[in-house]
């Protein structure tokens, strides 16, 4: 049995800090869940009490031990049409106003994180699925990751069956073959449609290469990085959107934290940042 | 099908990146005052990757009226970093303008090595604005002295704000050893009732650790 406790105080000194540098706020009914993997972290880091294993997280200058926690904090797993209500939200607002304002011109998104391939074979398949201009307006959709390995599985696409479980069975069907195992190979063709390529979000000579986006995915990274990272990743972003772009991050993140470079749009189905149509403050 | 496999990487490189212009220090350091945004964004990124940026970023910084063009340089300068980049940012805690000067708080907190030797001075600053820009720089800041600096301005600021701003951050790090100048900071405002909330909060929630 543990002897350390998270009293009271602590859950809300720590409740506080983790508000102020994150903008993720715990509510009292995720009290077991933070103290949980508080303690996890007191113990891994051979602290005997909270008080001594805050001040050693608050004034570490390297922030790494903060960054631990983030991970346990934000704990997610990748799946198909993961964060549903966004992909809505681009073929019912978002895409309709690009329409509109590029007319039938070629519309490019971009994906990254893309991990092993979910989250833009999921953007893919809604696009075909229920975007009804698909047909008359190209979509160019290119997915990046900082990791050659899962690229490259996102490039085999073979997912197991945790990964397709949300997807409806009739899209199951139509864009996954079974595999042994109770594995799915997705379709050739969405395989060959999406570019996948290495960046690395904070590498500016990687960053230069990506201009003229209309959109990007990227959702549950930010978090992941320390301040100077999110703001040199915010600065990427804003270079590689056309005036007007927008993106889609986590639910639980907010550009408005990192920069005021992009506007919060709010519509009925999520909140997503876009860049002004004009620079000029 | 409409979906296309995405154009050649060196066909969708920007207009910027196609330019013959060699992009050297003096070169980059010219085109920080081009009347064209982009080409000012431009600049001031690529100059993250030159040390002696730091003068001439914060020069334009002080005349730069378009928010994207004042992010790309102060992120450039927190690229570059150091005690440099500090001296010649802390003069904007005094502008005008009230969204740089957040800015400039939030760069100055992630260069704790670099800002610590400041932070005394301006906690003595004349101005209370100034002092209290000061214990905002403190709000996250990762440096092991930022208990000492608040019990400092908790203990000899006369400044009302200052010191609830100080208090307000001790809630976070005050200790049970801080108590007796807690109570002392309460008996010094004994007029001011959110002195007195806040000692209490912080007290309280120190207590519960001792």
């Amino acid at each position: 049995m543990s002897q350390i406790k998270i009293s009271d105080a602590d859950f809300e000194r720590f409740r506080d800090y983790f508000y102020r540098k994150t903008g993720i706020y715990f509510g009292d009914s995720k009290r077991y869940f933070v103290d949980k993997r508080l303690i996890e972290r007191i113990k891994a880091t051979g602290h005997r009490n909270f008080r001594s294993y805050f001040t050693f997280m608050r004034f570490q200058a390297s922030g790494k031990e903060f960054q631990e926690l983030v991970n346990l904090m934000t704990v997610n797993e990748t799946y198909f049409f993961r964060e549903e209500y966004q992909l809505k939200c681009m073929v019912e607002s978002v895409l309709p106003e690009i329409v509109q304002r590029k007319k039938k011109e070629l519309i490019r998104i971009w994906s990254i994180p893309c991990s092993t391939g979910e989250e833009p074979y999921s953007i893919a398949i809604y696009l075909l699925e229920y975007w009804p201009l698909i047909d008359e307006v190209d979509v160019e959709i290119v997915a990046s990751d900082i990791d050659t390995k899962v690229l490259e599985k996102s490039k085999q696409g073979i997912y197991n069956s945790r990964s397709v479980q949300y997807l409806p069975r009739e899209i199951l069907r139509k864009y996954f073959k079974q595999l042994s195992g109770g594995r799915y190979l997705i379709d050739q063709d969405l395989r060959e449609a999406i570019d996948f390529r290495q960046i690395n979000i904070c590498d500016f000579e990687d960053t230069k290469k990506m201009r003229d986006f209309d959109l990007i995915f990227c959702r549950n990274l930010l978090i992941y990085f320390d301040d100077v990272s999110r703001r040199k990743a915010a600065e990427a972003f804003y270079d590689s959107l056309n005036p007007g772009g927008i993106i889609f991050l986590g639910h639980s993140e907010s550009m408005s934290r990192i920069t005021s470079l992009f506007k919060v749009r709010k519509f009925p189905q999520a909140i997503v940042y876009q860049k002004p149509l004009t620079t000029w403050r | 099908m409409a979906l296309k496999k995405a154009r050649d990487i060196q066909k969708s490189k920007p207009k910027e990146e196609r330019r013959s212009l060699k992009r050297n220090f003096q070169g980059l350091i010219n085109q920080l005052n081009d009347p064209d945004i982009q080409i000012r964004r431009w600049a001031a990124r690529e100059l993250a990757g030159f040390e002696q940026a730091v003068e001439p970023l914060c020069r334009r910084l002080q005349k730069e009226q378009v928010l994207s063009v004042q992010e790309s340089i102060l992120n450039s300068l927190l690229t570059i970093g150091g005690e440099e980049v500090v001296k010649n940012l802390i003069p904007f805690l005094r502008s005008d303008d009230a969204g740089l000067r957040n800015k400039v708080i939030e760069v100055l907190q992630a260069l704790p090595e670099a800002v610590a030797p400041y932070i005394e001075k301006l906690l003595r600053d004349p101005d209370s604005d100034v002092r209290i820009f000061a214990v905002d720089i403190l709000q996250v800041l990762p440096h092991a002295q930022v208990p000492e600096w608040l019990l400092q301005v908790i203990r000899t600021d006369d400044h009302v704000n200052v010191v609830a701003a100080a208090l307000d951050r001790l809630a976070e790090v005050g200790t049970p050893e801080m108590i007796p100048a807690l109570l002392e900071v309460k008996q010094r405002f004994a007029n001011e009732p959110y002195i007195a909330f806040a000692v209490d909060t912080v007290i309280e929630r120190t207590k519960s650790e001792a």
